[in-house]
């Protein structure tokens, strides 16, 4: 296997023209170095046309934003952004143009031969002499590398880039067969940005409504039982969520199946309660994550082949009884929106948003009804990054709606004491505290596409227009 | 019956916006204490304003006025005419402002605020008036008067406590026990409302929405009782009889009339 010391010495050695399509992982999240020390050299070297396909992209990107600024990078497909990056290309769009993928949707174009990486830089936070790597450990430790493992075994060209080398590693998530070369570099990035901390369960009155509210539609849909198997996000209000499935489960001497996506305390505690059989990691989203992935047999690093691939049949995510999910928008049809605000500025992405939905038995979005004074209920999205179709409930603080498709859901709830109401109903619910916004048409030039898992375009996105 | 009082302050419209949600039967919206001098007119202005617009039978709506010997009780009373709330919440209660209240804003219904010892000298013929609903102890201003250092298990407030009870019982008027200050123990505050659920108290005041849910635990049915009190019910109605036996236990009508209470409470809050 080749090491390199030197970036120097390990880009005379690769193939870097202009038109070079280059990949990276998000798993070091805002404390992410080394896209940053690529790009800064594919700068100083004036490389041109470039295609770039980061799994998600944050605000710590900068050295991306030069490039941009300098009109040397041609197209971006990812599945998430924000920061200047998301603002620069909202404002100005690029020469070719952005596309929006889910999770599942890149692992499958990437494997499918839609994406052709030519060069995959996969920062490793543990990297053996021989070229296998994982996440675990290491001073950058992340968890899981789960959206960089496609990019290894595709690309033309796989590098790893470490800073910390060992010789030998055991239980790899990358392996050496599919790797050209290490570099070695003293730091990956920033250990602060690169794992958050425990993310806070909310204590917001509202955040905790909601909870409760999906927490009851879980109950009296059925879905709490020996077996099920579950998904939520990090945010406050699906931490909140699992907190009152795990007392559920303990009351009723219940054991989950699995949780699935990104990890956190909150299932590793579960986990360690024998509350869940196991826990499918393709993102530790804090410290306790990474640890429980480092010692414990049940807690499973995966790839986002392995997690959310439409075209594998044996995806974790098609045994998911119920995912939680937020929302930015949501419209009377139930799409959804996590991509674009109501100012037409890029703030998200789909990330594992629409796979899940579309796969899990029952998908829930919890949302406020209304934020400061803006309705989250909208006749039309903004943007669709989650088809309506593949959306079933709405929780807010002050009502569910049932996707009307759901009829079966809305069966099972005929005696139910919840706030069952139509969509409508709830929108109007807000009119009555925030009014009806005026609506301006905010998209100028089209500057890119939002795909589905598997490969359908469902929305455009567009420049802001200036009001 | 309410089980719970939130008070809200009158001048966080973020607050007021999302009452409806919090899960209290009763809103007390705060034009006093928690409303400091510079902010009395602006929260006068935005709970009439809300008020006008939004209407709610539930949770019943309560406003807390300032004290009636103060210049803002004025502007209060003109604020509140001909808005549609449920009561008063009368702050440092005594016979002459509930009277006062009362030809002030006939067409509301009282909570008296027993909060200073003054008060405590006249509690039967504050609660004996026909326009007093409750009696609301305000135990954090009482120790104050009476130089008491509060404490977690409240033992200095037994006495007080038990006067609440005992006096609006006997004039048959709701009972609310004081908020629970500690906003870190959840353990704290549904010891300390269980601890008034057994003194009698109806009802107890809370200061932070996160509260209301523990609150409802203390003062609603438990299962087993819904359970139980339905048996009761059941089998005085099929079998014609006020005096039976039940698990061993003799059962008359006091008995069959609190189980019946027990299930009117429990479809009332949606528990059955």
């Amino acid at each position: 296997m080749k090491i390199y010391r030197s970036l120097d010495d390990l880009f005379e050695s690769l193939p870097v023209v202009n038109g070079l399509s280059i990949s990276f992982h998000h798993h070091l999240r805002n404390g992410d170095g080394v896209q940053n020390l690529i790009l800064k050299k594919m700068n100083e070297l004036n490389i041109t046309k470039l295609k770039l396909y980061p799994s998600a992209i944050f605000p710590v990107h900068t050295e991306m934003l030069k490039l941009l600024q300098k009109g040397a990078i041609d197209a971006i497909t990812t599945n998430y952004l924000n920061g200047s990056v998301a603002e620069y290309i909202a404002e100005h769009g690029l020469p070719n143009q952005l596309k929006m993928q889910t999770h599942g949707g890149r692992s499958r174009a990437i494997i499918e031969g839609e994406t052709i990486i030519d060069i995959a830089f996969i920062a490793a936070p543990i990297v053996d002499e021989e070229g296998n790597a994982a996440g675990h450990d290491g001073p950058s430790a992340c968890g899981s590398l789960g959206y960089a493992i496609e990019d290894s075994v595709y690309a033309k060209h796989t590098i790893l880039i470490t800073d910390h080398l060992v010789k030998k590693l055991e239980q790899p998530q990358i392996f050496s067969q599919h790797v050209e070369a290490i570099l070695v570099v003293d730091s990956l990035g920033d250990r602060q940005g690169i794992v958050s901390g425990t993310t806070a369960i909310t204590k917001d009155p509202v955040g905790l409504r909601i909870a409760a509210n999906a927490a009851q539609l879980m109950d009296e849909l059925g879905l709490i039982k020996e077996g099920m198997n579950f998904q939520s996000g990090a945010g406050g209000i699906s931490l909140k969520v699992t907190e009152h499935l795990k007392n559920t489960l303990k009351a009723r001497k219940l054991k989950a199946g699995f949780f699935s996506g990104g990890i956190t305390q909150s299932h590793v505690n579960m986990l360690e309660d024998n509350l869940v059989n196991d826990l499918y990691d393709v993102q530790c989203f804090d410290l306790h994550a990474i640890q429980s992935l480092k010692k414990n047999p049940h807690h499973h690093a995966i790839s986002a082949h392995d997690y959310a691939n439409p075209a594998n049949p044996k995806r974790v995510i098609k045994d998911l009884d119920v995912v939680i999910l937020g929302a930015t928008e949501i419209d009377l049809d139930f799409n959804v929106n996590v991509t674009t605000d109501s100012y037409n500025t890029i703030i998200g992405g789909s990330g594992g948003h629409s796979d899940t939905a579309t796969d899990s038995r029952v998908s829930i979005i919890v949302t406020p009804l209304f934020k400061a004074r803006t309705p989250i209920i909208k006749e039309r999205v903004n943007t669709i990054t989650t088809l309506g179709k593949n959306i079933d409930c709405l929780v807010t603080e002050r009502g569910i709606a049932i996707n009307p498709k759901r009829t079966d859901l809305l069966a099972k709830l005929s005696n139910t004491h919840l706030p069952i109401y139509t969509i409508e109903t709830l929108l109007n619910k807000a009119y009555e505290y925030t009014g009806v916004p005026q609506s301006y048409d905010l998209k100028a030039q089209k500057i890119g596409v939002v795909e589905d898992r598997d490969g359908t375009i469902i929305d455009t996105l567009h420049t802001k227009k200036r009001r | 019956m309410s089980r719970s009082f939130l008070f809200i302050p009158g001048d966080v419209p973020r607050m007021i916006q999302q009452l409806e949600i919090f899960g209290a039967d009763a809103i007390i919206l705060d034009l006093e204490d928690s409303v400091s001098m510079t902010q009395k007119d602006e929260a006068r202005h935005l709970v009439e304003s809300f008020l006008r617009k939004h209407h709610y039978q539930n949770p019943l709506i309560y406003i807390r006025v300032n004290p009636i010997d103060s210049e803002e009780y004025t502007y209060d009373i003109s604020t509140l005419q001909n808005l549609r709330i449920h009561g008063i919440v009368l702050p440092k209660a005594s016979l002459k402002g509930i009277e006062k209240v009362a030809k002030d804003l006939p067409q509301c219904k009282i909570i008296a605020l027993m909060e200073t010892p003054e008060a405590f000298l006249e509690i039967a013929a504050i609660a004996k008036h026909k326009r007093v609903e409750g009696l609301l102890l305000g135990a954090e201003d009482l120790a104050q008067a009476l130089n008491l250092e509060r404490t977690e298990k409240s033992d200095e407030i037994l006495y007080v406590r038990s006067q609440v009870v005992l006096t609006a019982k006997a004039f048959k008027k709701i009972a609310i026990d004081t908020p629970y200050t500690n906003l870190t123990s959840n353990e704290g505050l549904l010891e300390d409302a269980q601890k008034a659920r057994q003194l009698g108290f109806d009802a107890k005041a809370s200061i932070h929405p996160n509260h209301i849910d523990t609150i409802h635990q203390a003062f609603s049915p438990t299962k087993e009782n819904i359970k139980r009190a339905k048996r009761i019910v059941a089998y005085a109605e099929t079998h014609h009889t006020m005096r039976f036996s039940l698990d061993g236990k003799m059962v008359d009508k006091p008995i069959i009339e609190h189980a019946k209470a027990i299930l009117d409470a429990a479809k009332r809050y949606r528990l059955d």
